[in-house]
């Protein structure tokens, strides 16, 4: 096991340097909100110590990442598909962008045709239906069985 | 001949789709009842008979959601923050909701961030301990304090409650100190004294079913008059004391309702308190109607502020600017 | 003999047709929410309260226990299935559950949760009987200091649920505490961590949390890795537990209902405790812990069992003291108010036709469940031979209904979809979401009652050394954390002495 020093790209201590930016958030918002007195502890008093606990925590993983070999940035998506991952999460995001913009069905049924053509295609005969199938369906059940009202979008469709 | 049948067809899919005209047909879904205490308490219980009955006179369930916390403005706030003013959200609002903006920053305005509807009933308070507790009587909880002062704990439902500000003033007239534990409601000070956390419970008679199984003794109660459950207990006036504490509520909506909506959900609520039933579960917890319109109430609302502000500043409770 | 008469009369009034048709009725909705997720027993029960006002209160109120106890079998079926806890308490099932059925046992997995909840609500059931009056002190013991020390205990159990570094575990649940505090402060009423965002003055929920650390990025990396998991229709075939597989579920579930019936009874958080606890108790006893978090079928078994027992467990503050420890109790006290009927001390006295009538239908209902599940556990099973490209998109739509329905609102989306982000990122690094959703849950209540506590013993922090049960927790939190330092310890003085005879 070599000692690998500190190299920029080690995974772990990035992690560790993350959290520990959070713990400094999360005491400085304690400390704002008021530590109050101990036999009365105000709104910050339980985040104030929390903060310092995580700042503990994440120094101890930075440290050991140092001593020993953790694994590189890269190495920790080599290998994988992450230009797939990617596509699901931007598909994701902009779907809930369009939700109550669009509506339900006028949002759902696109975002079903994107996930089964886009990663693994699914053939055409199967993905069409179930696009409308499955979005269809449950609005169904919500809309009319369980009256959740799903939002209609600027068309008022669904 | 194809094409009409398919226009009709998609109209009438259209028809059924869009959404219905809302201040007409409400309420059309389940209405939501925020009470900002938790469940089990004494307004909980009547909330729950006074919707039960109003349900069916606006023909959908209400569904009575418990948001406790911060002596029962959390929910309310959070109503006043976050919900539409559809009338699908309603919530008790209980007089904290007046008196905290006068003692701290809030994130309300009692009087601009509300649209109230009806004021509907009022509490019975009263003072219990366990009933193995060394205090037979009030007396004797006023001579342990001025002996150990500061060690009398007392469970309130949360700070700046009646329960609170009634239990300061009495001790600022005996001249002893004692303190305040605040909890989110009914169920939890009632856990408190009964597993011996807290010497003594200040709360709305939540507490009945507990004295009456006799795990719990009641010392006294702040009403005008004596209870008819409760004929021996004292009220304040008969200990000497020239108080009377009650804290009525009434529900309402975020600001900004239709006031058509409003009037339907008064009417519903009206018949709801005028309902026997409703009026003997209210009995049982020493309740009683106390029926206000909406345009008495948002009057009232402004009396009440400006009275707490007196007895908030004289406590020294009151906001720093 | 007393008591065999009275359990003879509860038999009497829960075996009439009308009560066995709500009681069926009950369960069967209970199963059914249990498997639609953001849609939860109290939705329903909710709902339904209007409908018990038909009948007599003891069929409203076997109804709604029923939808209760009903939807904790259905809880686990999802989280076997597509790793999408329905609760809070069934986050823990995930674990292994869900490891088993992409190794294709899904069947086993579901079949032994739902045995394991028979059992453990039919023996909770009777310790209900029997047991009922003289806990119901044990319900109000647990004051300030002794549910902080409780809810310390809880999170440091859950850093041994993980496989990673207990580190990281213990830096999750710090983060699920923060996390778990967003919102309006539960004394001022001043919002907290909010960024003047209205949405959060209500805090962050709950199901956009875990839908997104757990079915959106389990789908995340499922994509990332390609489709690996296609099983093979063969492995599918059994679905019941093996004789291999109910050797090693017998203690669990023993344990587990144990746990799971002591820690229901505390108000507040008891039951999700109980499940944790379970996991991390199986692991430690066990001769194979390495198994834990690979498909270990203890790790299905005990938390499911403990789940069922706390369901019945927190019936007895109810039923003795008129206390409800969680939200639905709290329903269940609303229907009980309905039907002008007062639950606490007096309600056995009372009322004992309504008393027992209830409890014993639990033990009908119980039956009812077993046999309402396991044939559909053939129908889940036959879920998992889709394709995963068609599947995904299937989960994906479900979590957004799910949170969707729970909440209203779009901004819930956003959440699940940082959420699962945060879950997919986090996981790389080795970091479990376990201990958050834990700590998330547990958050608030904790900071509740430490401020609490301190307010009562006026700034003097030995209170939560000096009162038993809280130093009790404390102390074997204390033990477990110092514990694996130990084993550590130990090994590098025998490396020394090794390195120093070879020398």
């Amino acid at each position: 096991m070599k000692s690998s020093g500190l190299r920029i790209n080690n995974a772990e201590l990035w992690g560790g340097a993350i959290w520990f930016a959070i713990s400094l958030f999360v005491l400085e918002q304690g400390r704002q909100l008021g530590l109050g007195s101990i036999n009365s502890p105000g709104m910050g008093f339980m985040m104030f110590w929390l903060g310092i606990v995580m700042g503990g925590l994440s120094l101890i993983i930075a440290v050991q990442s140092i001593q020993s070999e953790g694994p590189s940035v890269r190495s920790l998506w080599a290998g994988t598909r992450w230009a797939k991952t990617l596509i699901v999460i931007v598909t994701f995001i902009i779907y809930a962008f369009a939700f109550t913009r669009l509506g339900f069905l006028l949002s759902t049924i696109p975002l079903m045709l994107v996930l089964l053509r886009a990663i693994d295609p699914v053939r055409w005969t199967i993905a069409l239906p179930l696009s409308f199938a499955a979005p269809l369906l449950i609005w169904w059940v919500l809309e009319r069985v369980l009256q959740i009202q799903l939002p209609t979008g600027m068309f008022e469709i669904g | 001949m194809k094409r009409t049948a398919l226009a009709l067809l998609s109209a009438a899919i259209l028809a059924a789709v869009a959404a219905p005209a809302a201040a007409q047909n409400f309420p059309t879904k389940p209405i939501n009842l925020i009470v900002p205490w938790p469940a089990g308490g004494s307004t909980d219980i009547a909330m729950r008979a006074i919707a039960e009955a109003a349900s069916k006179h606006l023909g959908q369930p209400i569904i009575v959601d418990n948001r406790a916390g911060g002596s029962g403005t959390v929910g309310p706030a959070q109503m006043a923050a976050t919900a539409k003013p559809d009338g699908y959200t309603i919530a008790q609002i209980p007089i904290t909701i007046f008196r905290l903006p006068l003692m701290q920053k809030t994130t309300w305005d009692a009087q601009k961030d509300f649209t109230y509807i009806a004021h509907l009933t009022g509490y019975t308070f009263g003072v219990t301990v366990r009933a193995d507790s060394e205090f037979k009587t009030w007396a004797d909880v006023v001579k342990f304090a001025k002996a150990n002062p500061g060690k009398v704990t007392y469970a309130t439902p949360g700070a700046g409650t009646s329960l609170h500000i009634g239990m300061e003033q009495i001790a600022a007239r005996e001249g002893i100190k004692v303190t305040q534990v605040p909890f989110k409601g009914g169920a939890e000070t009632n856990a408190a004294v009964l597993g011996g956390h807290t010497m003594l419970q200040v709360e709305s008679s939540g507490w009945k079913a507990l004295v009456d199984a006799g795990k719990l003794r009641l010392l006294m109660i702040w009403t005008a008059k004596p209870s008819a459950n409760y004929p021996g207990v004292p009220t304040l006036q008969q200990l000497g004391y020239p108080f009377v504490f009650d804290s009525p509520f009434g529900i309402a909506g975020p600001k900004g309702m239709d006031p058509k909506i409003v009037a339907t959900i008064h009417d519903a609520f009206k018949k709801a308190v005028d309902d026997p039933a409703v009026q003997a579960t209210l009995a049982k917890y020493d309740m009683v109607v106390n029926y206000k319109n909406t345009a008495d109430y948002v009057k009232f609302v402004k009396e009440v502020i400006d009275a707490e502000s007196k007895v908030v500043d004289m406590l020294g409770l009151k906001k720093k600017e | 003999m007393d008591l065999l008469s009275q359990v003879a009369h509860g038999f009497a009034v829960a075996l009439t047709p009308i009560n066995l048709l709500y009681c069926f009725i009950g369960v069967f909705i209970g199963t059914l929410v249990g498997v639609l997720p953001g849609i939860g027993p109290v939705s329903a029960m909710s709902l339904l309260m209007p409908v018990t006002l038909a009948g007599t209160p003891e069929s409203g109120i076997i109804m709604m226990a029923g939808i209760y106890y009903g939807s904790m079998y259905g809880g686990s079926t999802t989280s076997i299935l597509v790793n999408i806890p329905g609760e809070a308490t069934s986050v823990v099932t995930c674990l292994d559950g869900h490891e088993m059925a992409k190794q294709g046992r899904a069947g086993p997995a579901l079949g032994m949760a739902a045995i394991a909840s028979f059992i453990a609500g039919t023996i909770a059931v009777v310790g209900l009987m029997i047991i009922a009056p003289y806990l119901a002190h044990f319900a109000v013991a647990f004051g300030p200091a002794e549910m902080f020390s409780l809810m310390v205990l809880g999170l440091v159990i859950v850093t041994f649920l993980t496989q990673g570094s207990m580190l990281k575990s213990l830096l999750m649940a710090s983060a699920g505490i923060v996390l778990g505090l967003v919102g309006l402060d539960s004394i001022t009423a001043q919002p907290r961590l909010t960024f003047d965002r209205l949405e959060l003055y209500d805090g962050i929920g709950l199901v956009p949390v875990v839908m997104g650390l757990f079915g959106v990025a389990e789908v995340l990396s499922n994509i990332e890795q390609g489709i690996k998991r296609t099983v093979s229709n063969a492995d599918i075939g059994s679905k019941l537990p093996t004789r291999d597989d109910w050797k090693r579920s017998k203690g669990p579930i023993g344990r587990g209902t144990v746990l799971g019936f002591f820690l229901g009874i505390i108000p507040g958080g008891g039951a999700v405790i109980a499940a944790f606890a379970s996991y991390a108790l199986e692991k430690r006893l066990s001769k194979t812990p390495e198994r834990f978090g690979k498909g270990a079928i203890e790790g299905v078994a005990g938390p499911e069992a403990a789940n069922n027992s706390a369901a019945g467990g927190a019936f007895i503050p109810l039923l003795t003291l008129g206390i409800p420890p969680n939200v639905v109790m709290a329903l269940l006290l609303g229907a009980f108010v309905i039907h002008n009927i007062q639950p606490g001390p007096l309600l056995m006295v009372q009322r004992p036709d309504l008393f027992w009538g209830v409890i014993t239908s639990m033990y009908i209902g119980n039956v009812m469940l077993l046999v309402l599940n396991l044939p559909l556990i053939g129908i889940w099973v036959q879920l998992l031979r889709l394709p995963y490209n068609i599947l995904f998109p299937m989960i994906l739509l479900f979590t957004v209904i799910g949170v969707f329905a729970s909440s209203n609102n779009v901004f819930d989306l956003y959440v699940m979809i940082a959420f699962g982000l945060i879950g997919y990122l986090t996981r790389k690094l080795g970091y479990e979401a376990a201990p958050l959703v834990l700590a998330f849950v547990l958050g608030s209540i904790m900071e509740n009652k430490l401020r609490t506590a301190l307010i009562i013993s006026a700034g003097d922090l030995t209170t939560f050394f000096t009162k038993p049960i809280s130093a009790v927790c404390l102390s074997v939190a204390a033990i477990m954390l110092l514990m694996p330092l130990i084993p550590v310890l130990r090994k590098k003085r025998e490396q020394v002495a090794l390195e120093d005879g070879q020398s």
